[in-house]
């Protein structure tokens, strides 16, 4: 459904059981996606809900007037077979409608993700080349997740990471001892809302307590759909807004999984004394013990201190902050590290 | 209670069997409860002289089930449900009956027809959970297998076999045995001893070819009941004596009251 909202699909229909997807739909719905439910029941389970879903597309229909419908299965809908493109046909409706006929079942969870890009494609709303890239970066994904992520253990469980203030004073006590420290922010996708806050902070203290800073960020305007290039283009301008400027912009905010090597080699122009890293940190090569790594992910962080990273923090809940947000809103580290700066 | 599930292949002659086992019992004196768990809804028709009620699911579709509309009597000792399911090629029948055993039990049809005898007369093959249910959760306590001699339905035979074994534990259904419905086939009496055998069960009765099954179906009757006096009507009634004699005989509701306890905790 992510998928779906970062191809700019103005309302999806999930075909299943009103519980189904509610938590997604709830930030999606914050995000500016209009996600309904055809609320199948019991009954429908055993005769099939064909007519339910007609009823729905066109009750969406009537109520949004938007430009693209996407129908997404769930385990409920699928496991039944239920023939989601002959109740699109017969909603007979003035506009793109496309079925995505995922469920929970498919394995890897970005199995969904590739099977909305594939459907996206053939209705037409991205490109065949987008799509293959897309793929690949997802592919890219689950690969780095499993290797050394969230998937990397049979159960990680959520941990509470190096306080906010710890992590601040040692980025205080180098720059006022006239030491160099690199800001890496490696974000997926929307989380850049919060994540690039950092830069904001970090600029600050360098001017008030000296040193050097070296910043690196994932937001190339040109890379990725367009609503994802938007995300980097309102970053970029509100970080010139603040008089921030980036040393490096390598990678789009989608390209993730697939830029740390290239982040790193930029930051090793520098050599710095203290690496801050935000985003998904994993993917970045040759963390060094005291680095400082920022996380919105509880179980991220459980694997980042199990590898001796104690200079991990949480940014928790960060990705529901920023469904639907347009601007740099703030974050808890940063925050920090402005009272510290401003209360020497 | 005797809880027994008869299954096979399709078109092996369940449905006749067990009406006929059932017109057998109720002549005996036992009150029956025949429940048809096929979308088809054709289990019953031979003792309902030919007509097919309304089934459990065709209520559900409505919106609400009653006693009265899910249980059809027939006035002598037989009560007659037909679980029923959605159209050919739409939503779950097995969800559906899942669904349906759930509307039984919650119109409390055992309390209100107190059988002595439940037979479950279960679509073709075992295919997914749903056409399990009746030997799962305990509701049938003994499954019985109708086949003939030839390959797929020995073969169908079998795989309800590894179903039921499948499925083995408290308050699961036990593979009690095959009835022989012989197609007149070469050596049909050896090769389905052999199959038995190799299955690691046995053979219960043989029900021979006989023209009284045809003539009595096409009016709409069991043989019991249409030729009470024939051959074949005896017959029905000894393996009728045959699957009581196998079948295990407990209280309780619907499902065992054991089970359901369980379930409780």
């Amino acid at each position: 459904m992510y998928t779906l909202r970062d191809m700019d699909v103005d309302v999806i229909v999930v075909h299943g059981p009103s519980g189904c997807g509610f938590m997604a739909s709830r930030s999606l719905e914050q995000a500016g996606v209009r996600v309904v439910t055809s609320a199948m029941s019991e009954t429908d389970l055993i005769f099939g809900g064909s007519d339910q879903l007609v009823d729905t597309l066109r009750t969406s229909y009537d109520m949004f007037r938007p430009r693209s419908i996407a129908v997404v299965g769930t385990c409920a809908s699928m496991i039944i077979g239920e023939d989601v493109a002959s109740s699109i046909k017969r909603a007979e409706l003035d506009c793109i409608v496309f079925p995505v006929e995922s469920h929970g079942c498919m394995g890897d969870n970005t199995q969904g993700a590739i099977k909305a890009l594939e459907a996206g494609r053939d209705a037409g709303i991205i490109s065949s080349e987008e799509t293959d890239r897309q793929i690949g970066l997802l592919k890219a994904a689950t690969a780095m997740e499993m290797e050394r992520g969230l998937a990397s253990r049979q159960y990680v469980k959520p941990a509470q990471g190096a306080t906010k203030l710890r992590v601040c004073r040692k980025i205080c006590d180098i720059l006022s001892s006239g030491g160099k420290v690199a800001v890496v922010m490696n974000a997926k996708k929307e989380l850049a809302y919060r994540f690039s806050d950092i830069f904001i902070a970090v600029d600050e203290a360098r001017r008030k307590l000296g040193g050097s800073t070296f910043f690196v960020s994932n937001t190339d305007v040109e890379k990725g759909l367009p609503r994802i290039r938007k995300y980097s283009e309102d970053i970029m301008s509100q970080l010139k807004e603040n008089n921030v400027v980036l040393d490096a912009v390598v990678g789009g905010l989608d390209e993730y999984p697939v830029i740390g090597g290239r982040m790193r080699a930029e930051v090793d122009r520098f050599s710095p004394d203290l690496t801050v890293i935000v985003g998904i940190c994993h993917a970045y090569p040759g963390i060094r013990e005291n680095d400082i790594l920022i996380t919105d992910q509880p179980r991220q962080l459980s694997n980042y201190l199990n590898e001796g990273f104690s200079n991990s923090v949480g940014e928790i809940s960060s990705h529901s902050m920023v469904m639907g947000v347009r601007r740099i809103i703030p974050m808890e580290t940063s925050e920090t590290l402005r009272e510290l700066v401003r209360g020497i | 209670m005797r809880r027994i599930a008869i299954y096979g292949k399709g078109g092996i002659g369940k449905s006749t069997v067990s009406s006929n086992v059932s017109d057998a019992l109720a002549e005996k004196g036992l009150k029956v409860l025949q429940i048809g768990c096929d979308p088809k809804a054709d289990s019953t028709r031979l003792l309902m002289d030919g007509n097919t009620p309304a089934t459990v699911l065709d209520q559900v579709r409505k919106g609400g089930t009653s006693f009265s509309d899910s249980v059809h009597d027939t006035g002598r000792g037989v009560f007659c449900v037909e679980c029923g399911g959605p159209r050919p090629g739409t939503g779950c029948a097995g969800r559906g009956i899942i669904a349906a055993f759930g509307h039984l039990e919650s119109l409390d049809v055992i309390g209100h027809c107190s059988p002595d005898v439940i037979i479950y007369d279960v679509l073709g093959d075992v295919v997914c959970g749903g056409f399990a249910m009746p030997i799962r959760n305990g509701y049938a306590r003994n499954v019985f297998v109708v086949t003939s001699g030839e390959m797929m339905s020995l073969y169908a035979a079998d795989n309800i076999r590894q179903a039921v074994e499948g499925f083995a534990g408290d308050g699961y259904a036990e593979f009690s045995g095959i009835i022989q419905n012989s197609r007149g086939i070469d050596l049909e009496n050896e090769i389905v001893d052999k199959a038995a055998e190799e299955m690691g069960t046995e053979v219960i009765f043989r029900l021979p070819r006989d023209g009284e099954v045809q003539r009595s179906e096409d009016v709409g009757r069991t043989v019991v009941r249409n030729a009470p006096c024939s051959e074949m009507a005896d017959n029905y009634r000894k393996l009728a004596g045959e699957i009581l004699r196998r079948s295990e005989d407990s209280v309780g509701g619907m499902r065992l009251d054991k089970y359901r306890k369980e379930e409780k905790k």
